[in-house]
């Protein structure tokens, strides 16, 4: 008996208390309030527990009252009602209901969630590995570094490409004009954030994108080796086409990591999404660009300076024999017209 | 001062003497002369003009290829008309072409009646003498029919297909007319020109056997004719560069390149050597055939070009070299003109390479494209860059028009191996 009473005075203690959180129109929590009250008034004038700004609101909307170790809502007749808005259930007028764990009602155009002390929490997100390659590219020193970097190489592209004689500003400048241009993508990504309530996280997001678009250069770089030293026969460019994807996807996953809280499985479809648009997009870009008959050949002219040889070449028989082939092929193209 | 009285009487009397034969070759050659217009079904006007003559007695017409070239590629879109010295008109019929002396014969419908006076053109039994007066005639601009004289100046130098040299003023709609001696026999026929009283004809004889050839058998279909003599001369002009000799020559530093040595081909050069500020030292050396087979206005074949480039970093390191030197290779195109119906899209393959006499290793791509209308003839694209020097490189490039596959990879593998370094 004794032992039945304690019991009973520890569930009075934790269902007396309610939970209430304001939420925004996508469930976003903007205030949180835990009260342990055997009523809880909720209106717009100031002697509500709960004070809204809505105009919507009436001065005392309702009360929740704790009846029969149950929380009941009581809407006082007010203008625009109360309403329950349930997964479960449909949308149906609040009054008298009784509280499930974790409801949402609307008054007015606001809505609150409410919620008893023994909801379940989600499970402890631990720190992805990936956190401290953040941490350490975050880093001013190593954001120096990478965007030095990125402006190393878009200078020296700008140099070799140059047909004529250039001074040091001048590749200088369209160098910086670059690094500032890319700089753009994290810049909006944090601001994004930062419109939604989140944290910008800048400097985190600069450097992991210029981390990443080093690394692009550099997956760009032995693309160009790997197709040199190759020739039209084997995949192995397509395989390094293959890799600027992945590169891609995995700036757009650190850049939804750091800056907006989602689940693991939507962060990945929106990477996806990202990418497939970038690559997808600008293959139609090309595609519609296409002449319907182009009277130039198509080929690849790609050349490097001979310490990027690396393959042995193959002789004029291996040669002829593999061009033969398209002899065959335009002309199986010419005659299925 | 008599002789110098003596000297303009001869002057004067030799060229009235002229203008007067020309004007009694004219009105007895008029009634054989027609214009030849090509009218557009569909819209009912006329899309091209030329000249043409008689040369049989049932009613067979000498004129261009070119001037007919629509109707031979696209017989439903177009007819053939002529119009006579009297301003009458009928329709002519194609009956077989030379696409390669652009040639074309044409029968007019001739009605039993008329066929008695009927007066046509007699060909020449030899070839005029250098110097020889010859009269041009034909229809130029659609202005009416005219007479031109002229000097036969021979053949022209240094052409794979003979063309006669005339010198005197041809122009276009006279393409197809006769030109004839002052015996009024055919020696040649009217088909290009290249300005300030540059014309140049189609040797008589070409037409001679063109016209036996039709008596004896006349072509199944036009189409298949003009493939086969495509094919023909495709053979007789690759086996004349594969059998002539090739010179090795020095280009720039140490280049080595081919030059072939037949007169049809030839040769020009150019460098920047006196470009101070150029960062690349550039020699190049085209050769090229100077002629292609018309056949039609947007679908040339039988082209040739070859190119040589060499070139030398000067002030630049080995990778910005390379950055340039991939630009200038970047866009080869085709030599000859063609268009979607006639040809499929290029497909290339591109590999390293060292030719057997391993003095040089390079990078070659090779692109193809096939002709629709004649299976069995390709436009082929050849592109060559070294990739064994730091601050040097060669580029040896080609493009052949209308070439069969035998013969352009032979071509290929021969100018593969002819191409080193010293």
């Amino acid at each position: 008996m004794e032992l039945t009473k304690e019991e009973f005075s520890i569930k009075e203690v934790v269902a007396k208390e309610l939970i209430i959180e304001e939420i925004n129109r996508n469930h976003k929590l903007l205030h949180r309030h835990k009260l342990d009250k055997p009523s809880i008034n909720i209106g717009r004038d100031y002697h509500n527990d709960i004070i809204l700004a809505d105009p919507h609101v009436c001065p005392s909307h309702i009360s929740i009252d704790f009846i029969d170790e149950q929380w009941q809502i009581t809407d006082n007749q007010t203008v625009n009602g109360t309403f329950v808005e349930n997964i479960k259930e449909k949308k149906h007028a609040a009054n008298q209901h009784i509280v499930c764990d974790g409801d949402v009602i609307s008054l007015g155009k606001s809505q609150l969630r409410l919620l008893f002390s023994d909801h379940t929490v989600e499970a402890t997100v631990a720190f992805s590995p990936f956190e401290s390659f953040i941490n350490l590219m975050r880093h001013p020193l190593a954001l120096f570094i990478s965007i030095t970097f990125f402006t190393l190489i878009a200078g020296s592209i700008i140099y070799f490409n140059k047909p004529i004689e250039v001074n040091f500003s001048q590749l200088l400048v369209p160098a910086i004009g670059m690094s500032l241009g890319f700089a753009l993508w994290p810049a909006g990504v944090a601001l994004v954030s930062h419109l939604s309530k989140q944290d910008a996280r800048l400097m985190a997001q600069l450097g992991v994108s210029f981390a990443l678009f080093n690394l692009m250069w550099f997956s760009d770089i032995l693309e160009t080796i790997v197709t040199f030293n190759s020739s039209s026969d084997t995949i192995l460019p397509m395989l390094a086409t293959f890799t600027s994807v992945i590169l891609a996807f995995s700036l757009f996953w650190l850049n939804s990591y750091i800056g907006f809280h989602m689940s693991s499985k939507r962060r990945i479809v929106v990477s996806a999404s990202i990418t497939l648009l970038l690559f997808g997009g600008s293959y139609l870009i090309q595609y519609s660009k296409q002449p319907d008959f182009n009277p130039r050949p198509n080929y690849n002219a790609t050349i490097m300076m001979p310490s990027f040889l690396f393959t042995t070449s193959s002789n004029v028989d291996e040669f002829i024999d593999n061009s033969s082939k398209l002899f065959d092929q335009t002309k199986q193209e010419a005659l299925s017209e | 001062m008599k002789s110098f009285f003596t000297l303009v009487f001869i002057v004067l009397s030799s060229s009235s003497f002229a203008t007067e034969q020309a004007e009694q070759l004219f009105n007895q050659l008029k009634p054989s002369l027609y214009q030849i217009k090509l009218i557009d079904k569909a819209s009912g006007e006329k899309s091209s003009i030329g000249s043409g003559f008689q040369i049989s007695k049932d009613g067979i017409l000498a004129t261009n290829y070119h001037v007919i070239s629509s109707y031979a590629l696209h017989p439903k879109k177009y007819r053939i008309e002529y119009l006579d010295s009297k301003g009458n008109t009928g329709s002519l019929a194609l009956q077989s072409v030379d696409v390669i002396n652009d040639l074309a014969l044409v029968k007019r419908e001739m009605d039993s009646i008329s066929s008695d006076d009927v007066t046509f053109f007699q060909l020449a039994q030899s070839a005029p003498h250098k110097g020889e007066k010859l009269f041009s005639l034909g229809n130029p601009h659609d202005l009416g029919m005219i007479v031109v004289p002229g000097t036969y100046n021979g053949l022209k130098k240094e052409s794979f297909n003979q063309r006669i040299h005339f010198t005197g003023s041809i122009n276009s709609g006279m393409s197809g007319g006769p030109v004839v001696n002052k015996q009024a026999e055919v020696v040649g026929i009217n088909v290009a020109t290249s300005g300030n009283s540059i014309g140049f004809l189609v040797p008589h004889d070409k037409l001679n056997s063109l016209y036996q050839d039709f008596l004896q058998a006349p072509p199944e279909s036009i189409e298949q004719q003009m493939a086969a003599q495509l094919t023909a001369n495709q053979n007789k002009l690759m086996s004349a560069i594969l059998n002539s000799p090739w010179q090795a020559k020095p280009l720039g530093k140490q280049g080595i390149i081919p030059i072939i040595d037949v007169p049809f081909i030839r040769c020009w050069g150019n460098s920047n050597a006196d470009k101070a500020d150029a960062l690349i030292l550039t020699a190049v050396a085209n050769c090229s055939l100077d002629e292609n087979t018309y056949l039609s206005s947007r679908f040339y074949t039988g082209s040739m070009e070859i190119e040589f480039r060499y070139m030398q970093a000067k002030d630049i390191g080995a990778n910005k070299f390379y950055h340039l030197y991939q630009q200038q290779i970047a866009h080869a195109g085709a030599g000859n003109r063609a268009g979607k119906d006639n040809v499929t899209q290029y497909q290339c393959h591109h590999d390293l390479v060292m030719p057997n006499n391993q003095t040089i290793n390079n990078k070659i791509i090779f692109c193809t494209r096939a002709y629709k209308k004649f299976p069995d003839l390709f436009d082929v694209l050849y592109l060559s860059a070294s990739i064994d020097k730091n601050k040097q490189a060669l580029v040896s490039h080609f493009t052949i028009a209308g070439v069969n596959q035998k013969n352009a990879l032979a071509f290929t593998r021969k100018f593969m191996e002819a191409v080193s370094w010293n």
